[in-house]
């Protein structure tokens, strides 16, 4: 019976063919799906052994809720490169003294302990005089010298000592055409500055497109102060121990290690030391988690195609066994049992699901290999591993090979139910009733509406406090949910409720449908709509595949087009300046910057965004943190104007008043008239400390210097003429160095923490400013200073009358030597959003055109299976009188139903999915709902193109089969 | 009405033929409305060669309802097959109202079928998904052929559906079916009708109906029927009879009895048993 089977499946390879290519795209994006993941988990492991490489990590003891949002926005600061990923996940804890550094050196086996510093949003101009970025995006600069860094090792060169000096990662150097020895830009967060390019060092693992540059300590150390507006402290401290002589410590070790510090931290420090490993472990897994939303979104398109796969081979099958019914008729009939003719039903399907999963697994690998070359082309090199596992490829096999057996399992049902005398009537079974679908469904779809409306709800109540609903049971669920499980939830119950409830849809839709067609081609037309309701269920598979891909491009373009709608009505309504200006970097823009374009030939007027670091209000434990930002007077009438909530926005921003956006408000339940206690921090110089400083460093020098001198005196008198000279030379070069040293590396500076009580004047609803709080620049002068308070955006009005277009060309000039500094007008303003979800979609479109490669073939098996079906009715349709063309036109039309059928379902789950996102997400900024019906058209102006192609060949096939065969008597 | 039709099917065929042959011809070819000539059907290789027509010469009358006889592979059904040009023939000529069936093209075949020919089937002769009024008028339809109500009403009043209309094939009875097949053949009044084995799944009764009404046809509106069966009752409808066997015609019988189909059957069959 397998050998039957064999036999048979050689002799049906050819119709094979759709099966396997279906089963093969599926298995690939299986395959394809795990490997990426495990490309990705595998260089995030990389990183975090060369990025976060110490032994032992001491950090705070308390764990900080809500800091995160202000680290993120201001800097980062820790004590290694290890946030390069996305650390949204990671916890915060309290920040810790550096001068625990000390106590721990001393502990037994203790190489050495020290803060690294990293600075962000530093940029690289690189030798033809432009800022560097890649892909990977991120640029790092960390405080590095000898030793604080592990796994990066010195190439060519020496660290950086001085801010005109730095050190370049080799990827960094080769990004930037840049060798040492080269003067190239480098913009701090305070301007540009000339340096020059001392050292080329490399890391053991790729870093995925990152700029890593190497700054002096000290340096470093300074910016980060001023970013985060903390002096003295850290987040991480990192120990490299000395028990291995260099080498990385083994897990017990650390622990051994880490336990001595912990016995060596005073009580009061609120810090605890923890293993290397443990850090990385949940650094990896918290930027893996992160990364995991990859996965399942491609998960999604390899169930569509192996959805559609085991349909093709269901209809396949269906074909086969139809054709063979007589050779099973025959088999049993000399004593074959109904099991062995399954059996050689699902021997073929073996073989088929072997072929399609193997090819897929070769297909998915090339694919990640694709993309890895992609990635690398376009600057984030890779160097994860991008092989799949043995357990990838089985995993590609096992479901290949099930989806096969499962499409095939009716077929050979059928067949090995054949009675051994099979009466060859043509008559087709007539379906059952689709009803129960129908009803099945619509409660599916009923129940995800009513979960979609529930958090619609929710949403609204979070954001305008009224009920969720008038049960009070319900509230108290719906507050403990969120928005996010009912909106899966909904969106999970529509997609499928509709796949169930399709068949009941066909009957009346393909009338709705085949109106046109019916009317314009009187007789096809009408011939094609009654096949299509004759398999109903057939029929709504085989648009199920575009149905699910259309509903997901749909919804998001919704969405995107919304989010573009809204930003641009943002401008539109609310912006009245004439252009903006942001750093392309990570947001401060430096003062001469400010300075330049203020000085710029017909600026009327600048308004400055100032971000106040470190903010909090409240007192003891209930402090919440939320970004504040210090505002021209000016701001509701030249800049944005206010949508207001309660109070008078403009009144309050002049008096003095806090100006809350209305998430914080809700949040923290003010109202105006309320009285909050705001604590900042001021960093002001530490003239004695400064002067003590340096007067220690000059001591220092002196002494360095003498005593150099003194040797070389020694060495004269002992008749070494040639050392004594050399000796003598140093000590100049000391002098000389000691006279270079930038003179702000010395200073020392102290904070002073601010307690001031302001009363809140206004809330708005903005949605620029929902989550945040605004001050004018005299209140936040008693909060801050310059010291924790730098400039992100600027504003700038024109004079009367200035030609516009000169302006800009004029402050684009002006702001030319800092590089970072991003002039855009209105339009340019509004693009930025545009491009970047243009960018987003690309993507998807990507994904569209390959849920529509696999519902193609969807619809020309399902039409193939059809044809086949029908034989006996076109061959009477042809003698008859029927044409050629007419039969073309009438599976033509049949499939174009079809498609436009599951993109019509699409279209409309999508977009309904996409309004309910639209309103949930409404207080984050979707404030405009846009519907992209140019687009929308486009799909299905594209879907009948789509089932028209489907047709030819199953069309072609109805025609090559000859009349006679079809009609003449068996 | 149908004489109409059939004498304008006359002018036509005359014009065709006319530079074939001379009056006496012309006046001849009138009453034919199909013609074999010389009609060779192979099928296989040199090796494994069947013969299912063997040079033969045939002529079918306007008016008449000719049935073909045969035991299973005389050859009778690659006839028909051939005369409807739904099968291309290894050598010789087929006309249908003088136009050469055997040249044409894809295309000429479409018109053919779609002016001068209807077709009965023995089964699946109507489209599952179409009430039995949209299959009677689907070959006007298809050829976007006006509707002629009277004569629609006259035949379903004829076949005795007129309350059928609305059905779909699956509810209506194998009988019925049929004579929903007749009726569409009739429909679009072409020059001849090939039924082939037009009660071939049928009950007694129900081929007496079907049989009734294509000879009522013939009778009542001269129109010309081939109907190929193996059927003796069948044949005994018909106004000729001819018999075929090994890819000849051994017997042309003019308004054979039953019996007298019956007797030359069982010489045929005897005879071609004394052959072997």
């Amino acid at each position: 019976m397998i050998r039957i089977g064999l036999r048979d499946a050689r002799a049906h390879l050819g119709r094979f063919v759709m099966s396997i290519i279906a089963i093969a795209l599926g298995v690939s994006f299986v395959v394809g799906s795990f490997c990426f993941r495990e490309m990705m988990n595998n260089q995030v492991d990389q990183m975090m052994a060369s990025n976060s490489d110490a032994d032992v990590y001491v950090r705070g003891s308390k764990e900080q809720k809500g800091a995160a949002a202000t680290d993120a926005m201001g800097s980062s600061g820790s004590s290694s490169g290890s946030d390069s990923g996305g650390s949204s996940e990671t916890k915060t804890y309290n920040r810790i003294d550096i001068s625990l550094t000390d106590t721990i050196a001393k502990v037994e086996g203790v190489a050495r302990a020290e803060a690294v510093y990293q600075v962000s949003g530093l940029v690289l101009v690189d030798k033809s005089g432009n800022a560097v970025s890649t892909m990977g995006g991120v640029t790092s600069s960390l405080g590095l010298k000898d030793g604080t860094w592990r796994s990066a090792s010195l190439v060519k060169g020496r660290w950086a000592r001085t801010k005109h000096e730095i050190a370049l990662h080799t990827f960094a150097a080769e990004t930037a055409g840049l060798e040492v020895g080269d003067t190239t830009k480098l913009v701090y967060p305070d301007g540009a500055v000339d340096v020059k390019v001392v050292g080329l060092f490399s890391t053991t693992s790729s870093q995925a497109g990152a700029i890593i540059i190497g700054l002096a300590p000290e340096v470093a150390k300074d910016y980060f102060q001023q970013q985060s507006g903390q002096v003295g402290t850290a987040r991480y401290l990192a120990v490299y121990g000395s028990a291995n002589g260099g080498q990385p410590l083994s897990e017990a070790q650390q622990q051994r290690l880490a336990d001595r510090i912990n016995e060596a931290l005073p009580a009061g420090s609120k810090a605890v030391a923890i293993t290397g490993q443990h850090v990385r472990d949940s650094n990896a897994e918290a930027t893996k988690k992160a990364l995991g939303f990859v996965q399942p979104l491609i998960l999604i398109f390899a169930v569509i195609a192996l959805f559609v796969g085991s349909f093709i081979i269901a209809n396949t099958f269906s074909m086969i066994v139809r054709e063979s019914m007589r050779g099973y008729a025959l088999l049993r009939s000399i004593g074959a049992s109904p099991a062995q003719v399954f059996v050689t039903v699902v021997v073929q399907a073996i073989v088929l699901g072997l072929m399609g999963s193997l090819i897929g697994i070769g297909l998915g690998w090339i694919m990640v290999k694709g993309i890895v070359a992609l990635m690398a082309h376009m600057g984030t090199p890779m160097t994860g591993s991008s092989n799949p596992s043995v357990s990838d490829m089985l995993v590609g096999l096992v479901v290949g090979v099930l989806v096969t057996l499962i499409g095939a399992s009716l077929p050979a049902r059928r067949a090995a139910m054949a009675p051994p005398i099979q009466a060859m009537n043509e008559t087709v079974n007539p379906e059952k009733p689709v009803w129960p679908r129908g009803v099945a469904g619509t409660a599916m779809i009923v129940c995800g509406a009513a979960s979609w409306v529930l958090c619609w709800r929710i949403a609204a109540a979070n954001n305008d406090g009224v009920a969720v609903s008038p049960w009070g049971w319900l509230n108290d669920a719906a507050s403990a949910m969120g928005t996010g499980w009912p909106l899966g939830v909904g969106a999970g119950l529509v997609v499928i409720g509709v796949i169930v409830l399709a068949p009941a849809l066909v009957g009346p839709t393909s009338v709705v449908l085949g109106w046109i067609p019916a009317h314009v081609f009187t007789v096809t037309g009408r011939l094609a709509t009654r096949n299509l309701a004759r398999g109903k269920r057939r029929t709504a598979n085989t648009a199920a595949a575009l149905f699910v891909g259309v509903a997901i491009v749909s919804c998001l373009g919704v969405v995107a087009s919304s989010a573009k709608a809204s930003v641009a009505g943002i401008v539109d309504s609310g912006l009245k300046s004439d252009f903006s200006a942001m750093s392309a970097s990570d947001g401060r823009i430096p003062d001469d910057a400010i300075e330049a374009i203020r000085k710029t030939d017909g600026v009327g007027s600048v308004s400055q965004s100032r971000m106040l670091m470190g903010v909090t209000y409240g007192s003891g434990d209930d402090r919440t943190q939320a970004m504040t930002f210090a505002e021209q007077p000016s701001l509701f009438t030249k800049v944005f104007a206010p949508v207001t909530h309660a109070g008078d926005a403009d009144k309050a921003l002049r008096d003095g008043e806090l100006v809350v956006g209305i998430a914080v408000a809700k949040d923290n339940g003010w109202k105006v008239g309320d009285t909050v206690r705001v604590n900042g921090r001021q960093v002001v110089v530490d003239k004695e400390a400064t002067a003590k400083a340096q007067a220690e460093y000059q001591a220092q020098v002196e002494a360095k210097v003498s005593g150099l001198q003194a040797e070389a005196q020694q060495l004269l008198a002992s008749g070494d003429a040639a050392g004594a000279q050399a000796k003598a030379s140093k000590a100049r070069q000391a002098a000389e160095d000691a006279k270079n040293v930038d003179p702000s590396t010395l200073v020392k500076t102290k904070t002073t923490l601010t307690h001031v009580k302001v009363r809140i004047g206004a809330i708005i609803e903005n949605s620029v400013y929902r989550s945040m709080v605004l001050m004018n620049d005299e209140t936040a002068g008693k909060v801050t200073n310059e010291y924790t308070m730098f400039t992100i955006m600027l504003f700038v009005n024109a004079a009367r009358g200035e030609d516009l277009g000169a302006l800009k060309a004029r402050l684009i000039k002006a702001v030319k030597p800092y590089y970072v500094v991003n002039v855009q007008d209105r339009e340019e303003f509004k693009s930025t959003m545009s491009t970047m979800v243009d960018q987003i979609l690309l993507v998807l479109y990507a994904l569209l055109a390959l849920s529509i490669v696999i519902a193609v073939f969807g619809i020309v098996n399902t039409l193939a299976l059809s044809v086949s079906e029908r034989t006996k009715e076109i061959g009477l349709l042809r003698a008859i009188g029927t044409s050629r063309a007419q039969v073309r036109g009438m599976l033509g039309i049949e499939a174009a139903i079809i498609a436009v059928f599951g993109t019509v379902m699409g279209m409309v789950t999508g977009v309904a999915a996409g309004v309910v996102i639209r309103a949930v997400y409404e207080a984050n900024g979707l404030s405009s709902l846009s519907v992209p019906w140019g687009q929308l058209g486009v799909f299905l102006a594209l879907s009948i193109v789509v089932g028209l192609v489907a047709s030819v060949s199953p069309a072609s096939r109805a025609l090559r089969q000859p009349v006679l065969d079809a009609v003449a008597a068996e | 009405m149908a004489r109409h039709n059939a004498q304008h099917n006359v002018r036509r065929g005359g014009r065709n033929t006319e530079t074939v042959g001379n009056e006496t011809e012309r006046e001849e070819r009138d009453h034919v409305v199909a013609r074999a000539v010389d009609l060779v059907k192979t099928y296989g290789d040199a090796d494994n060669l069947v013969t299912a027509l063997d040079h033969v010469n045939v002529e079918f009358e306007r008016g008449r309802m000719t049935a073909i006889m045969g035991p299973s592979g005389s050859g009778k059904s690659t006839l028909m097959h051939c005369m409807a040009g739904l099968d291309q023939p290894t050598s010789g000529q087929v006309f249908v109202e003088g136009l050469e069936v055997s040249a044409m093209n894809q295309r000429q075949l479409t018109r053919l079928r779609r002016q001068q020919i209807g077709f009965i089937f023995q089964s699946f002769n109507l489209v599952p998904t179409l009430s039995a009024e949209e299959n009677i008028l689907l070959p006007l339809q298809i050829a976007r052929k006006p509707i002629d109500r009277d004569w629609f009403d006259q035949v379903v009043r004829v076949v005795g559906l007129e309350q059928r209309l609305t059905h779909r094939p699956s509810q209506l009875s194998g009988g019925q079916q049929q004579r929903v097949a007749c009726a569409r053949a009739m429909m679009a009044r072409p020059s001849v009708i090939f039924a082939d084995e037009p009660t071939g799944n049928l009950d007694s009764r129900s081929s007496r109906e079907v049989l009734g009404f294509l000879k009522q046809s013939v009778a009542d509106y001269g129109q010309s029927i081939v109907m190929v069966t193996h059927d003796p009752r069948a044949a005994s409808y018909a106004d000729r009879v001819l018999v075929l066997a090994d890819g000849h015609i051994t017997q042309d019988l003019d308004h054979p009895t039953y019996e007298r189909i019956l007797e030359v059957f069982a010489d045929g069959t005897g005879d071609d048993g004394a052959d072997a």
